[in-house]
């Protein structure tokens, strides 16, 4: 049906051909269903011993509609054998090999009908036609393929002019980057230099604060002994010093479960394994033990370790919560690492504004401030730096075709709309799909690699994008044909959540598989 | 299960299992001879999303050369589940589709469940609701139900008004892009439905019917499919729902299975079961329906479907692809095999369904039918019988290196061929039989002759003039018998005596196929091409065929330890009877 101007040139040169294939076929007798190159293999003259070499047979076993190889070689030409193969020359196109079960099944497999010899009528030779249709296609093939090559060379040019302005930018930026560590390493010097000043200064400040907190600790010891001692003598009845298991027993506070008793259990909680106490060891273990329980006695204090428990049930119940927030925060280290630092610092420095120095201290702290801003913005401008390298060098290392003439098509984003769906391939980073009637992008995939069967290039894959419910995460073939430009023809689902885009590009043109297609179909 | 209503109870004398069976069949009926693509491999999925996709699981099966009859839609190739209408954008030109199978001999089988989508503007929809076809609930309005088309209401089978209107849904002018290459399958005809409350059919209350309502249903059904064809061509339906009598109309699936090994051998005693219960015609989805069966369990399943009867592979919308050939090809390749082992057996099979049709007894026996005397085959049911011939052992757990086989028929010292090597067994009960990936205990009785078509081609359509191989198992006394039925496999010109009945016998003189209604003929092309004796002691010297005047000189090769004689290229017609005597 793809038929122009230039088949009739087509035409004669075809005449030609198949006119010599007539009569090297007819020059050289071979058994039905016998390519000619094996034709040597069958000689009526003698018998005929199977490819296997596990039989021999009189020779008008060969064809005779019974198998009697176990490969199948003795019956090319009929359907006895299961394995067998029959070969049809297919004159004016290309030659086939179909298995024997084809043979005489009322299908027409061969163009020139030769599998079908036992219904004479059923199967017309329509191998001119469509070898006239299969070169015509290849002529246009080759016509688009020559075309598109040249826009190929436009990109091939571009996409080595790109990667030489980012082999130029990678080397820019190395320098850059060597320069910033530069600056980065000066500032922390004087940060340094300034912080340790400052240090200095605050230490006053500091030792201070530290003497503060050990009288505050040491007057809090001080209550405890006087509260612990007072509760001793009144609970030692008999003021001997001791406080024994008897004298216990009769303080309610001792009544742990308030069951009305001072059991064993409860002793034993008090006092171990001992029948009695000294005021020492009663201040020090038996005392902070039994504070809150007499704290509670006067409503002051709900017991520390029913919290705890309670506490423990809230995690147990739920402990996904606790992952997702755990995800969550490492997602937000990743986006932004230099965050939580930056915090941190600013609120020990606006702690420490809040206290009051004298100007010179002040004057440090606001220097030593200054120093660690500096160094952090410096910080950052390597880390910036750093990632445009990485970047670049991800991209350098992106296989961009033998000549590079993927290059500039990175990034470059096509459409495709169907009846339901909106699907968008970005070359070399993402395919995604997006419903007519709203909804949320979906991912199909994000680049992974080239994936093509004979040549690589004309395939590319796109894995891991977003998992199907109950299934595999959603993934992309995009399958490549030469086309003048660069657009998407179809996007379909063959399996589930396996999608295939077919796409033509100027990029995949090749003037000499164009001339290559030309040739094989002139094969006979 | 039986909510309400009188229980009518039947008693069955018969002296032996097969006795009882042939009387239950008596009185429910069995199954009418099927069309023969039915009997062999079906291809189903949920769902082939258009005609491309149907093309191309149709050339998939031609690149691989795996043998297929059917390829199946699912719900999803109507207009948003409402029946007998196809989606236009996914499927335009159906007749085109279905004539791109049927050109390899291959038919369509297309799902029609009994929920009508309750939308205006559908006509089925307001048909019913106008001439007042619907299931009624308790107040006397069209019962509404939910399934896969959401709110759905159900055509009243048992309103015969109903049911004919039903019935013409079928006509080709009806459902346009159909043939009689395209046949049927009624699912969720239990019915399915989500919300269940007390609904009645013209004053019959649904606990009254409900196990009937799916019989009712493919009574239509098949009803619709003769008469579109004004009487001439077989139908083949599927259901779901089945009840005593469904025989006569359709074949049955165990539902909703999984890719798991448990419901791989769960589908041995399913089928054994429904098969004493008349329902011969009976399959699981191979594979399993939910879930994904790798590679070992999917071999496995078909080695098993492919010796039950009804063989399809089936998967859900949500599991990954699973066509033959999207396994390794080394998995392809069992698959392969496994195949064309059903396809070799078709005309088998086909013979198996006619004696059914005759006999009532069925297909796939339990082994205590035929050695009721042995105690131990009372309670075997991961092995059965074809017919009397075939003993099938599958293969249904992981990782198998042998598997426990019993061999009946101790007291008649039978023998057990193994139908890959022909090597023999004396039965004595269990034995531990080796297997490999390749290969599942199948052995063929001594005595018995089996027909097969070694030529495996695209379809079973296409191997129809195909010559037979005959597979003759020698018993202890050195005979055998066997039968072969051939006709033309898709309409009803054997009720006009079109058909072939014959009997095989063979004695060390001679072997003889005749037919046993001599009235009762067929113009098959099909020959014989060899003929395998099994179990030989003493071989023959000569052959010679006598076929109408003529006598032909065979010639005769021996194989294996000298007591495997294969009788080369008879050539004999299957047209008419014959005969091949033997000297010594």
């Amino acid at each position: 049906m793809i038929c122009s101007t230039w088949i009739n040139r087509f035409y004669s040169f075809v005449l030609i051909i198949s006119s010599t294939v007539i009569f090297v076929q007819s020059d050289v007798p071979r058994p039905r269903g016998v390519s000619l190159s094996k034709a040597s293999l069958y000689s009526p003259t003698k018998d005929f011993t199977c490819f296997d070499g596990t039989v021999t047979i009189p020779f008008s076993y060969v064809n005779d509609d019974y198998c009697d190889c176990f490969d199948g070689s003795d019956e090319p030409g009929t359907s006895a054998c299961l394995n067998g193969v029959f070969h049809c020359t297919n004159a004016g196109h290309r030659a086939q090999n179909i298995p024997s079960s084809r043979v005489n099944d009322g299908v027409c497999d061969c163009c020139d009908g030769t599998d079908e010899y036992a219904f004479p009528n059923i199967c017309s030779n329509i191998c001119e036609e469509l070898g006239r249709e299969a070169r015509a296609e290849a002529q246009r093939l080759a016509e688009i393929h020559k075309a598109g090559s040249h826009v190929r060379l436009e990109l091939i040019e571009k996409g080595n002019k790109r990667r030489n302005e980012m082999a130029e930018q990678l080397s820019q930026l190395e320098s850059d980057k060597a320069e910033a560590e530069k600056i980065k390493s000066e500032k922390e010097v004087l940060k340094n230099e300034l912080e340790s000043k400052e240090n200095e200064a605050l230490k006053v400040y500091r030792d201070a604060e530290e003497k503060e907190r050990q009288l505050k600790a040491e007057e809090e010891k001080e209550k405890l002994v006087k509260e612990a001692t007072e509760h001793f003598i009144r609970f030692d009845a008999n003021s001997d010093a001791i406080l024994t298991i008897d004298e216990i027993k009769v303080v309610n506070a001792f009544d742990k479960d308030k069951d009305g008793q001072v059991d064993e259990e409860e002793t034993k909680y008090f006092f171990g394994e001992n029948e009695s106490v000294d005021q020492d060891t009663f201040i020090s273990i038996t005392w902070p033990l039994l504070k809150p329980l007499l704290m509670m006695e006067q409503g002051m204090f709900r017991p520390a370790q029913a919290e705890g428990e309670v506490d423990q049930d809230i995690e147990a119940v739920d402990p996904k919560e606790d992952h997702d927030a755990e995800d969550l925060g490492i997602e937000d280290d990743s986006l932004d690492i230099d965050l939580p630092q930056d915090d941190h610092e600013e609120q020990e420095v606006e702690q420490e504004q809040h206290k009051t120095y004298d100007d010179d201290t002040q004057k440090l702290v606001d220097d030593a401030t200054e120093a660690r801003r500096q160094l952090t913005d410096a910080e950052r401008t390597v880390r910036e730096i750093e990632s445009n390298i990485r970047n670049i060098k991800e991209n350098l290392e992106k296989d961009y075709g033998l000549l590079q003439e993927w290059a500039t098509l990175d990034g470059q984003c096509l459409e495709y709309e169907d009846k339901e769906y909106i699907y968008k391939l970005c070359l070399f980073q993402k395919v995604t799909q997006k419903s007519k009637n709203g909804g949320s992008e979906v991912s199909l995939g994000s680049w992974g690699e080239w994936a093509g069967s004979d040549n690589k290039y004309s395939a590319m894959k796109y894995t891991n994008g977003m998992g199907c419910w109950n299934g595999p995460n959603r993934m992309t073939i995009v399958n490549i044909n030469c086309g003048l430009e660069t657009k998407l023809l179809s996007v379909t689902e063959p399996f589930r959540c396996e999608y295939k885009i077919e796409l033509e590009t100027p990029a995949a043109c090749d003037d000499s598989n164009a001339t290559q297609n030309q040739s094989s179909h002139d094969e006979l | 299960m039986s909510e309400s209503g009188l229980i009518d109870v039947f008693v069955f004398m018969g002296d032996q299992p097969s006795d009882v069976f042939r009387q239950y069949t008596t009185l429910t009926g069995s199954a009418p001879i099927p069309p023969k693509f039915s009997l062999a491999y079906h291809q189903c999925r949920w769902n082939y999303v258009d005609e491309a996709d149907v093309r191309s699981v149709d050339d998939n099966f031609d690149v691989h050369d795996i043998p297929a009859d059917v390829i199946w839609l699912d719900i999803e190739y109507t207009d948003r589940k409402k029946y007998f209408t196809w989606d236009v954008e996914k499927f335009p030109h159906p007749a085109e589709m279905v004539a791109n199978l049927t050109a390899k001999g291959r038919k369509l089988v297309a799902i029609i469940d009994p929920h009508i989508k309750r939308e205006a503007g559908y006509f089925l929809h307001e048909d019913a609701t106008e001439k007042g076809y619907y299931v009624k609930d308790k107040d006397g309005k069209d019962y509404e139900g939910w399934c896969w088309p959401g709110s759905s209401s159900y055509l009243d089978f048992f309103n015969p008004e109903a049911s004919k209107y039903y019935s013409e849904r079928y006509k080709f002018e009806n459902f346009p892009g159909t043939s009689n290459d395209v046949h049927i399958w009624n699912d969720m005809n239990e019915p399915s439905i989500q919300h269940h409350e007390q609904n009645r059919g013209r004053n019959l209350s649904k606990r009254h019917v409900h196990n009937e309502y799916g019989l009712w249903n493919i009574r239509a059904t098949h009803q619709g499919m003769l008469d579109r064809s004004d009487n001439k061509y077989r139908p083949f339906i599927l259901t779901r729902s089945a009840f005593a009598g469904t025989q006569r109309f359709a074949a049955v699936w165990t539902g909703d299975n999984a890719a798991e090994w448990g419901h791989l051998a769960a589908s041995l005693p399913m089928c054994l079961s429904l098969s004493l219960a008349g329902i011969s015609f009976c399959g699981a989805d191979v594979g399993g329906f939910f879930k994904y069966p790798e590679a070992e369990l999917m071999t496995r399943w078909y080695q098993a479907g492919a010796f039950q009867p009804f063989f399809r592979a089936h998967s859900h919308i949500e599991t990954k692809r699973r066509e033959p050939w999207l396994y390794e090809p080394s998995t392809t390749a069992l698959i392969r095999d496994a195949n064309r082992r059903r396809y070799a057996l078709i005309d088998f099979w086909y013979t198996l369904f006619y004696e059914h049709s005759k006999d009532g007894l069925p297909v796939m026996r339990p082994l205590f039918q035929h050695y009721p005397k042995e105690e131990a085959t009372f309670t075997i049911d991961d092995q059965y019988l074809l017919g009397d011939k075939l003993l099938v052992r599958p293969v249904t757990s992981a990782g198998a290196t042998s598997v426990k086989v019993y061999f009946p028929g101790t007291e008649s010292n039978t023998l057990w061929y193994d139908v890959d090597s022909y090597q023999a067994r004396v039965a004595a009960g269990y034995a531990n039989i080796d297997v490999t990936l390749a290969k599942i205990p199948v052995y063929q009785r001594g005595g018995s002759i089996i027909p097969r078509k070694e030529r495996v081609r695209r379809s079973s359509l296409l191997m129809a003039d195909d010559p037979y191989t005959l597979v003759v198992a020698l018993d202890s006394n050195n005979t055998a018998s066997g039968s072969l039925y051939i006709d033309d496999g898709e309409t009803y010109e054997y009720k006009k005596k079109k058909y072939i009945y014959a009997k095989i016998s063979y004695t060390t003189e001679e072997m003889t196929y005749s037919f046993v209604n001599d009235k009762a003929t067929y113009p098959t092309q099909s020959w014989v091409e060899r003929i395998v004796i099994a179990g030989i002691k003493v071989p023959p010297k000569t052959a010679k065929l006598h076929q109408g005047d003529k006598q032909t000189a065979l010639q005769m090769t021996l194989h294996r330890g000298n007591d495997v004689l294969v009788v080369r290229k008879p050539a004999a017609t299957m047209a008419q009877p014959w005969k091949i005597t033997f000297s010594y």
